[in-house]
């Protein structure tokens, strides 16, 4: 039993530490290769969870397009290391990662505690060994859901100008355009 | 013309005299002022002459004509009506006020005539004449009231009329605030009163009274009934707070006639003779009264046995007067009470408006000193004075006799009154005599002692009118009040028309033992040291003028005591005022800075050290919003936790 | 399919406390980070944290809704952090840098 969740532990420690190099690197290229890694590790879980197409999502989507979103602007900039890569304040900056442990540790508790409550456990699953196809989320995606996935492609589309619009705010290098 | 408007009328028609000299206040038209003020003044006598005619043809018992105005506030069950009352009491108080303040008025004409401001005075007079009116009309102690802190408005405005003088001014306010003292107390004693009775309104406290007689609790009354008499000695100048009336004289003349002789003292006087049923069940205040009223009379009559300002001795011998009134108040004997406030403002307007005539042809000088010998060129003031004078030392028949031996037979014989008391008054009686006649000595006999620049001369005719007026009533002002004994010997047998007419409506404490011989004895015994020590006033600053030096060497430290009016004013800054003063100093320095400012600074410090601190909570900072958000987050989730 | 058995088996209450801890750590990176653009990858690593949960949710229920809300969450994150960047782009023209710390100018 232990044996089988070696990849998933596998995985949850790649998880893990990719995402606290993703936080703790002072260089902002460092940070988003480790993301990229993080997202990449994160599909695997999707897959393992039955949800290849999600997982597909995941790495094209988030791996690929945001990752080069954000890589293609930090070269843009030519950011070097930073100094300072963290926000200044002793006191401020105990109480953020306290507040932020203490979360964590109370999520946890939570989880644990609430464990009897879901009545999703190991033995019960029975539809995840089927996995899911992608035809079943189209299905679900253009009948029920299709108002929302047609505001999204609008919000999508507002983004997209709103981006445009924003990042030609004169000034800057380009102040003469 | 009904009643109701013509109360109202009362009210209005000075209101408006008031109005006419008030807006064109800076107007030197004394005649035109004048003429106006006193035409008010003038109608309002006539119409309560007309209001006293209806009250007699009325039937006996049921003299009362009330006027309601409007509804004054509403409290829950408390309700106070701006309303008038007008029965056989206040009948006589609103004949004196606007007959002898209308008297007043014309005489102010020519008093005024070289002042700078007389449409401001008459604007006052006539104030002041309103605001009497309220104080004696009102049918409950709150419309009372605000009459009585009117005249007290009107006397500093009046007292302090001359305000660029500085020592004038200090004495608008001394009397403004000792007034002040005994208005506290007035107050007090009418929330007493709302406290035992539920009501303010004289007649409802006159139909609760038996019920609250039978319980046989009367604390609270005697309370209320204490209270009342500190407000009385306030306004009407008795110890302990005469002090004011004698520097009042700084004020014009008739003023003093008016204000401080005739009217407003008497207010005291006549409040606890309206509330005399109330005043009745407190003996013990009643003893009080008579007492305190005893005391003044006789301590005020020593001191004007010593003063050589003419005006200030005719204040003590107001405030001397008072005493009587209150000693007579204080044994019960309320009519004869004010029998004597009806006489005195007879003859003590008529002697304050001679000694303004006297001031007037003086130039301005009231040192009797200074003066002498005047009888030759004043007259009409002389003759008038001298019925003055024969008027306040009981000289029969005229009207003080009437009224101060009445009041001497009842603090001797009524169930209240005692032997002291009557010895007390009858001493008074017997100062009285003695510095009047000083005062005639000194001012109008003798030979003249007047400064040679100065030239006396008869006053003009609308001053001499007014003194004339006062001076046949200071007459035959006392023959409405025969006493009973007398009234039985004398041929015609003259009734005791005021009694009669105030019986009604005021019940007096009657005398028990009362026999006529001991009533003729004690009349005797009172006129003989009133004609003795006159007699002796005479010899002592007529005949034998070094007289007053060696008495006065031979009392030494009684009579400088006694000249220095007692050290009472000394003895009021030095143990009650300047210790007051540094009290709130101290209370300011010490108290004040270090507690309470620091609390108020404490509290808005408090406000602005929580708004900087909220300040630097929202500098701007995105990370440290986010921080709030996450603290509440956790905050809500371990709620939640807890909770479960 | 032995690999997602072997992961099924894990039990529910381990992803969702992976989930926990990586939705910490982008927290932490949202708080601690005065880079605007590492601020926004620490965003996205929260979302992502959430995402699993709903997968994790989704397939032990069999409840396909799950996915469809994952779906939706990356396209708004995608839509998110190009916005984002939009303004990281405005702020480094203005400024030379992109400190979180210049939304401090924006106070009245």
């Amino acid at each position: 039993m232990l044996g089988a969740a070696i990849p998933f532990y596998i995985l949850s420690f790649l998880v893990l530490f990719f995402a606290y190099k993703t936080i703790t690197s002072p260089n902002p290229i460092h940070c988003a290769l480790h993301l990229a890694i993080t997202m990449i590790n994160l599909a695997f879980i999707f897959f393992g969870l039955n949800s290849p197409f999600i997982g597909g999502v995941q790495l094209v989507v988030y791996a690929g397009a945001v990752m080069v979103l954000f890589v293609m602007v930090l070269m843009l900039f030519d950011l070097k290391t930073e100094v300072r890569a963290f926000s200044r304040g002793l006191f401020s900056s105990f109480l953020k990662v306290a507040s932020s442990g203490f979360l964590a540790g109370i999520l946890i508790v939570g989880v644990l505690m609430s464990t009897d409550m879901l009545d999703v456990t190991s033995d019960s699953v029975g539809v995840g060994v089927k996995a899911t196809s992608s035809t079943d989320i189209a299905l679900l995606l253009f009948n029920q859901y299709v108002f929302a996935f047609e505001v999204l492609g609008l919000l999508l589309l507002l983004v997209a100008v709103g981006a445009v619009a924003v990042s030609r705010i004169p000034g800057g290098t380009h102040a003469n355009d | 013309m009904n009643e109701q408007l013509l109360l109202g009328l009362l009210v209005v028609l000075p209101f408006l005299g008031f109005l006419f000299n008030g807006i064109r206040f800076t107007s030197k038209n004394y005649k035109l002022a004048g003429t106006v003020a006193s035409t008010a003044s003038g109608l309002c006598f006539l119409i309560s002459l007309t209001l006293v005619a209806k009250l007699i043809g009325m039937p006996e018992g049921e003299r009362v004509i009330t006027s309601h105005f409007f509804d004054w506030f509403l409290a829950g069950d408390f309700s106070v009506s701006a309303s008038f009352l007008l029965d056989p009491i206040n009948a006589v108080m609103i004949l004196v006020i606007t007959g002898v303040g209308t008297l007043i008025h014309i005489f102010s004409i020519g008093y005024i005539s070289h002042d700078e401001r007389p449409s401001k005075y008459f604007a006052y007079l006539n104030l002041f004449l309103m605001n009497m009116l309220i104080l004696v009309l009102g049918d409950n102690l709150l419309v009372m009231f605000v009459g009585w802190e009117g005249v007290g408005l009107c006397s500093y405005l009046l007292i302090g009329f001359w305000f660029s003088d500085p020592e004038k001014a200090a004495a608008g306010m001394k009397a403004f605030i000792t007034n002040r003292i005994g208005d506290a107390g007035f107050l007090l004693g009418i929330f007493m009163l709302f406290l035992s009775f539920g009501t303010v309104t004289f007649s409802e406290i006159a139909t609760r009274l038996p019920e609250t007689a039978e319980m046989m609790w009367t604390g609270p009354i005697t309370l209320a009934c204490l209270f009342l008499f500190i407000g009385a000695t306030g306004k009407s100048a008795q110890i302990p707070l005469y002090v004011w009336l004698p520097d009042a004289m700084a004020g014009p003349t008739p003023v003093s006639a008016l204000i401080h002789a005739a009217t407003m003292v008497t207010a005291g006087v006549y409040m606890i003779v309206r509330m005399s049923d109330v005043f009745v069940l407190a003996p013990l205040v009643m003893n009080v009264i008579a007492i305190i009223g005893a005391l003044t009379a006789l301590g005020a009559a020593t001191i004007g046995m010593t003063q050589w300002d003419i005006k200030k001795i005719l204040a003590y011998s107001t405030v001397s007067q008072l005493g009587y009134m209150f000693l007579a108040v204080g044994v019960g004997a309320f009519i004869p009470a004010m029998f004597h406030l009806m006489t005195h403002a007879f003859f003590k307007a008529l002697m304050f408006l001679g000694s303004g005539s006297v001031i007037h042809a003086m130039a301005d000088e009231q040192d009797v000193r200074k003066m002498g010998g005047l009888k030759k060129y004043m007259p009409i003031t002389h003759f008038t004075f001298l019925l003055g004078w024969l008027a306040i030392i009981g000289a029969p028949p005229l009207a003080g006799f009437f009224s101060k031996d009445e009041i001497l037979w009842y603090s001797f014989a009524s169930p209240a009154g005692h032997w002291s008391l009557w010895v007390a008054g009858v001493i008074a009686a017997g100062c009285t005599a003695f510095y009047m006649t000083r005062l005639m000595c000194l001012t109008f006999w003798g030979e003249s002692r007047v400064p040679k620049e100065v030239h006396p001369h008869e006053s003009p005719v609308s001053m001499t009118f007014p003194l004339i007026v006062l001076g046949v009533l200071s007459v035959v002002g006392g023959w409405i009040g025969i006493p009973h004994v007398l009234g039985a010997i004398i041929p015609g047998h003259p009734p005791n028309v005021l009694e009669h007419w105030l019986e009604p409506v005021v019940r007096m404490l009657k005398p028990e033992h009362a026999s006529a011989a001991v009533e003729f004895a004690l009349m005797g015994i009172s006129l003989s040291v009133a004609g003795i020590s006159a007699y002796f006033a005479y010899d002592f600053y007529l005949v034998h003028k070094d007289r007053p030096t060696m008495v006065t060497k031979k009392l030494g430290g009684l009579y400088s005591l006694v000249s220095d009016k007692y050290r009472i004013d000394e003895f009021y800054f030095g143990r009650i005022i300047n210790p007051l003063i540094d009290l709130s100093k101290g209370l300011w320095l010490y108290i004040d800075i270090n507690f309470i400012d620091k609390m108020t600074y404490l509290a808005s410090d408090m406000v602005k050290g929580s708004g900087q601190f909220l300040r630097s909570l929202q500098n701007g900072n995105l990370q440290q919003y986010a921080l709030y958000i996450s603290l509440g987050v956790v905050v809500t989730i371990t709620y939640i936790l807890m909770g479960s | 399919m032995p690999m997602t058995e072997a992961f099924l088996n894990v039990g529910l209450n381990h992803y969702l406390i992976l989930s926990a801890l990586l939705f910490t750590m982008g927290m932490i990176g949202v708080l601690m980070r005065k880079n605007v653009i590492v601020i926004l990858m620490g965003i996205e690593l929260m979302l992502n944290a959430v995402n699993l949960s709903f997968i994790s949710f989704s397939s032990y229920s069999g409840n396909l809704n799950g996915q469809i809300m994952v779906f939706f969450v990356m396209t708004i994150a995608a839509a998110e952090a190009a916005v984002g960047l939009a303004l990281a782009v405005a702020i480094y023209k203005r400024y030379k840098e992109i400190n979180i710390r210049f939304f401090e100018q924006l106070r009245g």
